[in-house]
């Protein structure tokens, strides 16, 4: 309302006062007096639609900003897969070995052969989704490579990295047959026979037939047990087509399982020399190293990578919590309790775990104890080496071991290094998660790719189920279109090693394997979906009411009393 | 599915056995400025505790918002005690602090937790546990009905706290916790948790104060809280070594209401086993760092064995290479993948982070409430309002 207008409206009733003394004035003319004058048409829409434009961007402006501003951007997810996968619903696992049998026999008799071992092998086989299939392997001679042979119509067997293992036929004339023997460097079982034991091709079963059935099956045992026990605690969706383990075969396997670590794509190696002295002060281990751990750390180059670091720390003491070594006449050496063990580490004191790199460290511990408390020896087996699981080993080098010369000067010579390397590989080895049997080592290290692409198939998703629930349990975190990106990318490629191997190509399975992990976890460790969730209704009445009261009162009102006048004037007419 | 359903309480036995791997701990001290002395006491106390029981200091998170040691108050310059006899130095020589200062926020404690923390994070700042980790969280400060005041600013919520476990135990990030918390009405505080397998306790119940132990006349404020201090006593008198065979339920029933001044609380219910099997864990299983070591066995035998060993797997690596040489055939399709992976990778890293976003609260009732305290106040200025109009 202009100004101009109200102070009309006051100097009104001044010039109305100067007839009041002559005249008494009536009380309806008083009423009338104090009344404004009447509104023009045209001020009292200047009016209303000042109100309405008001309201206008408070509804059309204001409050699509607020509910735009305080919204939170949640990208879709493809819930109902993410948690199909994490129930095991979608990717059943299957292990579909291949086996080749080099047999110099004539094609028709291999055949046979072939086709009753298999016969054999799947009766023993109480394991579905792991199974062995056996197959003719290509020519030996060398110009018939490019051409494939195709095997039940959609695999090759060109590529021999996809073989798990090849079986030759070797006929000898003399020794006990059937006689095996499994290759400790290559993936190659040597079967001796003698020609008669070739199965007639009218028979049904032949002795070699299960000889080698047998022999495949005990190979592949462990294997098949991993993969079992595996399976059933991975998710319920697999319980049913799970081989039955025996209750040791099951608490060793979940021994094996606390003490290996969890897969990773590099592990970071620290080897330690401690000493409660000033000797040995050095230590050769960059040549013991090369020798001694470098092959190996190669042999797993398809599965993990390493890096390593190595420390010398002198005057290294014992935490004053474990009890002191204590000389036993018996053993003539010191001894340390078995319960002390997990505390000889001084963790508060000792400068482990360098926090390097991605990867989870390994830590590998040679102690030289003083020569006033050699030998110093496990007390119940005598032993000087010990593991502990998840997070290393520990060897003492005793440098007056009974029956030797002193071998520790102020260096460590590669040789005397050798028997603790010795023991870490071993202890590495177990910490890996290679199994024990058989005693072919690739075969046993293609074993924990299976093994491991298996486990990450399982954890990336279980970790797309665990981000399906969050989603949907936490409805106020933010998530961004990158984690919809990234789950996309794990589904992806969870579904490619899937399928790689039920093709039963194992290495291709891994690597998709480590992307999908990779991926998934990306996906649920996204920076930005931490908020602080949770607001107290009170919190919100405290934010809101000092900001809009006072703009909300004169809006509300002005808009009250435009309705009220509005409704009157109608009624009026 | 009979023979399944048979099968697995077996194979969950030693699960239910509870075996874990590692141990971590999480100790929070939350408040600011020199008065607040003894909760860093608390706090260096508990630090000093864990890490004589074994926990190594790459395990142990320290969150200190203020520097006790070195406040220009400090009669003892570089120094923290619990006592007033002053025997022991917290402060010591070799304490680690992961997170210090104005580095202790509610967000950054919930980043540590769920592990949603930057890529160039170090390794000793993040929690990295994974499905056989016991952690120990031990959080100290002033605190209220639900809250926990971090640094005089901000202020962590039950729920919020109660979300970060649930998310961590979805991501198999914890195999049991003890939540132990010292503050006032600390009990309001574990109420809102529903992840399984946590073992809560704390110093007070609603509407309680949690109170000091005694004071220190020359460093001139109080030193350590009561709560604290008797488990403090408990750990350090009873459990002596790493050894010890002590159970959480000796550490419970230590609790003297009489001595706390207050009545602490300790939650069961989410533990699998409920009372009983939560009591009969043993205290190192939180407070030390116990692994069943696996002694080798005998000797080390047949050494020129491995030493052949060793050279065979390296002719077999050089003779792998080579193979590997001549046929690349199956690396460009590996190679592909890994690049398929690559572009998003590159346009995630583009896109900004946006702020953080406070939410509205499901609950209709709540949603009710607060419209109607809102319309309330409304309703009143407006009919103030209208009788000044009038």
């Amino acid at each position: 309302m202009p100004p101009s207008e109200g102070a009309d409206a006051s100097s009104a009733p001044k010039e109305d006062a100067k007839p009041s003394p002559s005249s008494p004035p009536s009380l309806d003319a008083v009423r009338l007096r104090k009344q404004p004058p009447p509104e023009g048409r045209e001020s009292l829409w200047r009016r209303r639609s000042a109100i309405f434009s008001f309201w206008a961007v408070v509804l059309c402006l204001g409050l699509p900003v607020w509910w735009k501003t305080t919204a939170i951007y949640r990208a879709d997810l493809p819930l109902q897969d993410m948690t199909d996968w994490a129930e095991g619903k979608i990717c059943k696992p299957v292990f579909p070995l291949r086996i080749a049998v080099e047999a110099p026999l004539p094609p028709q008799d291999a055949h046979h052969l072939l086709r009753t071992t298999q016969h054999a092998l799947d009766d023993l086989n109480e394991f579905s989704a792991h199974h062995l299939r056996l197959m003719l392997a290509d020519p030996p001679a060398p110009a018939n490579a490019s051409q494939q042979v195709v095997v039940d119509g959609t695999r090759n067997t060109s590529d021999d990295e996809d073989i798990a293992l090849s079986i030759r036929l070797i006929p000898v004339e003399t020794g006990a047959t059937p006689r095996s023997h499994l290759q400790p460097y290559s993936p190659t079982l040597d079967v001796y026979y003698t020609p008669n034991q070739i199965p007639p091709p009218s028979s049904t079963g032949s002795p070699l037939a299960t000889f080698i059935a047998h022999e495949l099956h005990k190979i592949f045992a462990e294997e098949q047990a991993q993969l079992a026990y595996l399976l059933s605690t991975a998710s319920g969706g697999h319980s049913s087509k799970m081989k039955s383990l025996s209750p040791e075969t099951s608490a060793e396997l979940q021994r094996q399982s606390t003490r290996a670590l969890k897969y990773a794509p590099t592990y970071h190696l620290t080897f330690s020399l401690f000493t409660p002295t000033s000797t040995p002060s050095a230590w050769d281990i960059e040549s013991a190293l090369r020798q001694y751990v470098a092959p190996l750390l190669d042999s797993f180059s398809a599965i993990s990578n390493f890096t390593v670091d190595t420390q010398v720390q002198l005057y290294a003491t014992f935490s004053p919590s474990i009890r002191q070594p204590e000389y036993d006449e018996a053993l003539k050496a010191w001894t340390l309790r078995k319960e002390d063990l997990s505390g000889f580490i001084n963790a508060a004191e000792w400068p482990l775990s360098p926090s390097i790199g991605k990867g989870p460290t390994v830590n590998f511990v040679l102690y030289v104890p003083d020569k006033t408390q050699s030998p110093l020896l496990v007390k119940e087996s005598g032993a000087n080496s010990w593991l502990i699981p998840q997070w290393g080993g520990v060897a003492i080098l005793n440098p007056t071991a009974p029956g030797k010369d002193a071998i520790v000067s102020a260096s460590l010579t590669k040789e005397a290094l050798g028997p603790a390397m010795h023991t870490f590989s071993n202890q590495l080895i177990s910490l890996l998660g290679l199994p024990q049997m058989p005693s072919s080592l690739p075969l046993r290290i293609s074993t924990l790719a299976r093994v491991r692409a298996a486990s990450l198939i399982f954890s990336a998703s279980s970790t797309l189920g665990a981000l399906a629930q969050v989603y949907q349990k936490l409805p106020s975190i933010p998530v961004p279109d990158s984690v919809a990106k990234s789950v996309d990318l794990a589904l992806a490629h969870l579904q490619l090693a899937c399928d790689r191997l039920r093709e039963g190509r194992f290495q291709g399975a891994l690597e998709l394997a480590r992307i999908a992990e990779g991926e998934a976890e990306k996906a649920f460790f996204e920076r930005s979906m931490v908020g602080q969730v949770y607001f107290p209704d009170e919190h919100k009445v405290a934010v809101y009411l000092p900001l809009l009261g006072p703009v909300a009162v004169p809006l509300v009102m002005a808009a009250l009393k435009e309705l009220k006048s509005g409704l009157s004037a109608l009624r009026g007419r | 599915m009979k023979f399944s359903s048979a099968i697995l309480p077996l194979l969950l036995a030693p699960f239910a056995a509870g075996e874990h791997t590692s141990n971590w701990a999480v100790l929070v001290s939350t408040s600011r400025f020199w008065f607040n002395y003894r909760h860093l006491a608390n706090v260096l106390s508990l630090y000093r505790t864990v890490k004589r029981l074994g926990i190594p200091d790459s395990q142990i998170i320290l969150m200190l918002p203020d520097d006790m040691a070195c406040n220009p108050r400090n009669a003892f310059p570089g120094t923290v005690y619990n006592n007033a006899d002053r025997a022991l130095d917290l402060y010591g020589d070799n304490i680690e602090v992961d997170y210090r200062g104005y580095e202790v926020t509610v967000e950054n404690f919930i980043r540590l937790m769920t592990d949603r923390v930057a890529e160039d994070m170090p390794r000793s700042k993040r929690l990295m546990t994974d499905e056989r980790s016991n952690i120990l969280v031990y959080m100290t400060g002033h605190g209220g009905n639900e809250f926990l005041k971090f640094q005089d600013a901000e202020e962590i919520s039950a729920y919020d706290l109660a979300d970060a476990f649930s998310q961590m135990w979805e991501k198999k990030r914890y195999h049991e916790i003890l939540f132990m918390i010292d503050t006032c009405q600390a009990n309001t505080m574990y109420s809102k948790f529903y992840s399984p397998n946590i073992l809560a306790t704390g110093s007070s119940e609603i509407d309680q104060s949690s109170y000091s132990h005694h004071a220190d006349n020359d460093v001139g404020v109080a030193v350590i809280d009561r709560y604290t201090y008797y488990n403090l006593e408990f750990l350090e008198t009873q459990v002596r070594d790493p050894t010890s065979k002590l159970t959480m339920g000796d550490l419970f029933d230590s609790y003297d209401e009489e001595k706390i001044h207050s009545h602490p609380g300790i939650r069961y219910d989410l533990f699998e086993g409920g009372e009983a099997v939560a009591r009969s864990r043993l205290v190192m299983d939180f407070f030390g760092n116990v692994q069943n070591v696996e002694v080798d066995k005998g000797g080390v035998g047949n050494e020129a064995q491995w030493r052949e060993e060793l050279e065979a797997i390296e002719r077999m690596i050089v003779e792998a290479k080579r193979r590997h040489n001549v046929t690349l055939n199956v690396q460009p399709q590996t190679q592909h993948v890994v690049e398929e992976g690559k572009p998003a990778q590159a346009r995630q890293s583009l896109k900004k982070e946006g702020a953080m976003r406070v939410d509205e609260e499901s609950g209709w009732s709540k949603q009710i409430v607060g419209a109607a305290t809102l319309l309330g106040c409304a309703g009143l200025w407006f009919a103030g309002s209208w009788f000044e109009s009038h």
